[in-house]
């Protein structure tokens, strides 16, 4: 991450009002028609000494259908770690609109096991600000060390797209070639998500973005129903991996067609062992059974 | 290429470790009629069958006040309250009350598992006699309630003051009051059993005609043995019952190929599982009545079949690496090769009829000359079976699948078949049981005549 002073918070930030001050900006933005700067903060923000709610760490646990060991899951970390960014992206500063924003790809390291008794350092900072066909991206990088020391524990990369906003002196990429077409494989799972599959989700995250709530509050963004939060999915899928993942690994997740609630959603594991047979990686993939569109994609590998 | 764990160990090893013990017999068994859910039993409990299954048993054979060394039994779907399902079961029954009992619980395998543990310490000398058997109703399944009416009732138990209580009453919701009725997913997938044997159909390439000729000859043989008497020492009528609900003795290749596929449909291979070829919910209860020999020499009871052998084996099915229901493929190479016997050496196979593809997967496993190298170890393909061996008194496509009941259904009417079968060319009659179950396992046992 780049070296510069971080910004310590006091308090992990609190979501509801980073989301209403989102909502202000926005309003504010539109009214005045400030087009952002084409530069990214540069300072991360930081929470010293954060530990988790083991009720809450239960719960998570129960709802992604993770073991429940004192070992906080990867996507919980992620959770843990999201306030922080949201503090990044709510800066005044910060060039794109938060609200509305688009969560592409995301990459976890889990280099090494986290306890819930443990006390946890959480920086969060942006970088990568770049062009994407439909609009401009940027990346989220969030790190989790245990408090006070300098290895790092977690870090994870989230990718989110502004749609339709363009910011001066950043060129969108030339087309890419076509993604190759979607055919679902046979599935190994399939999950009913039901109506309020947001609303839970967003009890154990602490994510109360309106777009997973309900459909009108979808619906005033925009959407034409609620959606299923992209970490829920990806946890989910991360879960099912199961333990051969072992305590340190790598999970990326790419985000395809959003999930609307309720549904089915179909999902595929794989997995591959090297030549000794001991396991490399797992490959998952989920997709809406009836209309075969993919929701998203990814893989957790050894470290 | 090396195997991967499910292979065969080599038979020298287990038989060397073996300790001498003495025999269990089967000495017979009873069942209540089964009936498919909602029918003849809709208001009938799991206490309630199971408690007609064994006084039947009793009756048959004069127990009245006898304490026997134990009874273990199981249902799949249970309520709460049947905590001790069993235990009063015999309290409810002619058995002496001194009669110890214990539940038991394994899915589908449960009615064959209370077999095996029960023979075991018949076997070991820690018991003369004892009752195994198995119920369930999928008519009076129980019902739940949600998660969130059941977190507010546990805090408001735990709760000690009025504004404690209040506040914790507060968070109940309307959609907290809607209750959960229990489901057939598996808990790991989602999938239903159905859409797991529909994977491992397509996988297997099992055709829709050869499952409905497996659903065909189920009818067929069910109600032949019915016809001959087969079953008269073998089922009490229950509730007005007197023959398997579920049998169609008029059945045809015809009817069959008219129903419409269930399970499979979303799959890109042709959905070919029908409720023809499929077990359908069913109610009933089970029991076989084992001893040591001496045990049923003194009360001049008859002795049908020696349990010989079992064998447990569980599949990572939860990424597809195989079938949810195809333990057995590797329980019965592994349970064979320790007794130093193959397919040939089995006078009757009792494959439990999940669902028709579920024997035919298995049969096809067995042949495949690739899955014997890669996943049994093997030079070449296992082995093929004499199918005019196979279930031939019927099994769970004709008789239904009460899925606690199932196991004692198969050892009851196998030990009998053995027994009329007895010795020929100097060595007794041997079946084979091979039971799969939810959670990717499957128990297996060698049953040998006397």
């Amino acid at each position: 991450m780049i070296p510069v002073q971080p910004v310590i918070l006091g308090d992990m930030p609190s979501l509801s009002k980073l989301y209403v001050n989102a909502a202000a900006q926005a309003a504010r933005r539109r009214l005045l028609g400030a087009q952002g700067s084409a530069v990214l903060p540069a300072e991360n923000h930081e929470v010293r000494g954060v530990t988790a709610d083991v009720a809450n760490l239960t719960a998570y646990q129960h709802l992604l259908g993770e073991t429940a060991s004192d070992v906080l899951p990867a996507g919980f970390l992620h959770a843990l770690a999201f306030p922080v960014a949201m503090s990044v992206m709510n800066r005044d500063d910060f060039p794109l609109p938060l609200l509305g924003m688009i969560h592409l790809r995301n990459s976890v390291e889990q280099r090494s096991p986290v306890l819930f008794t443990d006390a946890l350092d959480i920086t969060a900072g942006v970088e990568n600000l770049r062009g994407h066909r439909v609009g401009t991206q940027v990346d989220v990088v969030a790190e989790v060390r245990l408090a006070g020391k300098e290895d790092l524990a977690w870090r994870g990369i989230s990718t989110y797209l502004a749609k339709g906003v363009f910011l001066p002196g950043i060129d969108k990429p030339s087309a890419g070639s076509a993604k190759a077409e979607f055919v679902a494989p046979d599935p190994t799972a399939v999950w009913q998500l039901g109506v309020d599959t947001g609303r839970a989700y967003a009890a154990v995250s602490g994510d109360f973005n309106p777009i997973h709530l309900s459909v009108l509050s979808a619906r005033a963004l925009g959407l034409r129903s609620s959606i299923a939060h992209g970490m829920y999915l990806a946890s989910r899928a991360l879960a099912d991996v199961g333990s051969v993942r072992g305590g340190s690994f790598i999970w990326d997740v790419e985000f395809d067609a959003p999930a609307f609630l309720p549904c089915r959603v179909a999902l595929g594991i794989s997995s591959e062992e090297g030549g000794s047979g001991a396991w490399e990686r797992s490959r998952f993939v989920a997709w809406n059974p009836r209309s075969g569109r993919r929701h998203f994609s990814g893989t957790v590998a050894a470290l | 290429m090396s195997t991967d764990g499910q292979s065969i160990p080599a038979a020298e090893a287990a038989a060397a470790s073996a300790p001498a013990l003495r025999r269990a017999v089967v000495v017979g068994g009873n069942r209540i009629p089964f009936a498919r859910a909602g029918g003849s039993y809709a208001k009938s409990s799991n206490q309630d069958m199971l408690t007609a299954a064994l006084d039947g048993l009793i009756a048959r054979f004069g127990l009245q006040d006898e304490r026997l060394g134990e009874v273990a039994a199981g249902a799949v779907l249970k309520h709460s309250r049947d905590f001790n399902l069993t235990r009063e079961a015999v309290l409810g029954s002619a058995l002496s009350p001194e009669t110890p009992a214990y539940d038991l619980q394994q899915a589908c395998a449960t009615g064959l598992e209370t077999v095996v543990g029960l023979a075991n310490k018949i076997r070991l000398g820690q018991i003369e006699s004892a009752i195994a058997g198995g119920v369930d109703s999928a008519s009076d399944a129980p019902i739940v309630v949600s998660e969130g009416l059941r977190e507010v009732i546990l805090d408001l138990n735990r709760a000690k003051t009025l504004p404690q209580r209040l506040q914790i009453l507060a968070r109940l919701r309307p959609k907290d009051l809607a209750p959960l009725a229990p489901g057939t997913s598996e808990p790991r997938t989602g999938l239903s059993m159905g859409e797991h044997q529909a994977l491992t159909t397509a996988q297997w390439k099992i055709s829709r005609e050869a499952q409905d000729e497996v659903a065909l000859n189920s009818h067929r043989n069910l109600a032949a043995a019915y016809e001959s008497g087969f079953f008269d020492d073998l089922v009490t009528p229950y509730r007005g019952v007197t023959r398997d609900g579920n049998l169609r003795a008029d059945t045809s290749m015809e009817k069959l190929a008219a129903l419409k596929p269930v399970f499979g449909k979303s799959l890109g291979a042709e959905a070919t599982m029908t409720a023809g070829n499929s077990t359908p919910l069913t109610d009933g209860a089970s029991t076989v009545l084992l001893a040591s020999d001496e045990w049923a020499d003194a009360r001049d009871l008859p002795k049908l079949a020696a349990v010989v052998d079992a064998e447990a084996a569980a599949v990572d099915f939860v990424h597809g690496k195989d079938g949810l229901l195809m333990a057995p493929v590797f329980a019965v190479p592994r349970l064979l090769a320790r007794h130093n016997l193959t397919l040939a050496d089995i006078d009757f196979f009792e494959i439990h009829e999940a669902f028709a593809a579920t024997v035919l997967s298995t049969l096809a496993a067995w042949e495949d000359e690739e899955f014997g190298r890669t996943r049994l170890g093997l030079d070449g393909a296992y082995g093929k079976i004499d199918r005019a061996r196979l279930n031939v008194n019927g099994s769970s496509l004709a008789a239904g699948h009460p899925f606690a009941a199932t196991g004692g259904r198969i050892v009851a009417s196998l030990a009998k078949q053995l027994h009329e079968k007895g010795s020929s060319d100097g060595r007794p009659a041997r079946g084979l049981v091979s039971v799969c179950a939810a959670g990717g396992q499957g128990v297996v046992a060698i049953l040998e005549s006397l």
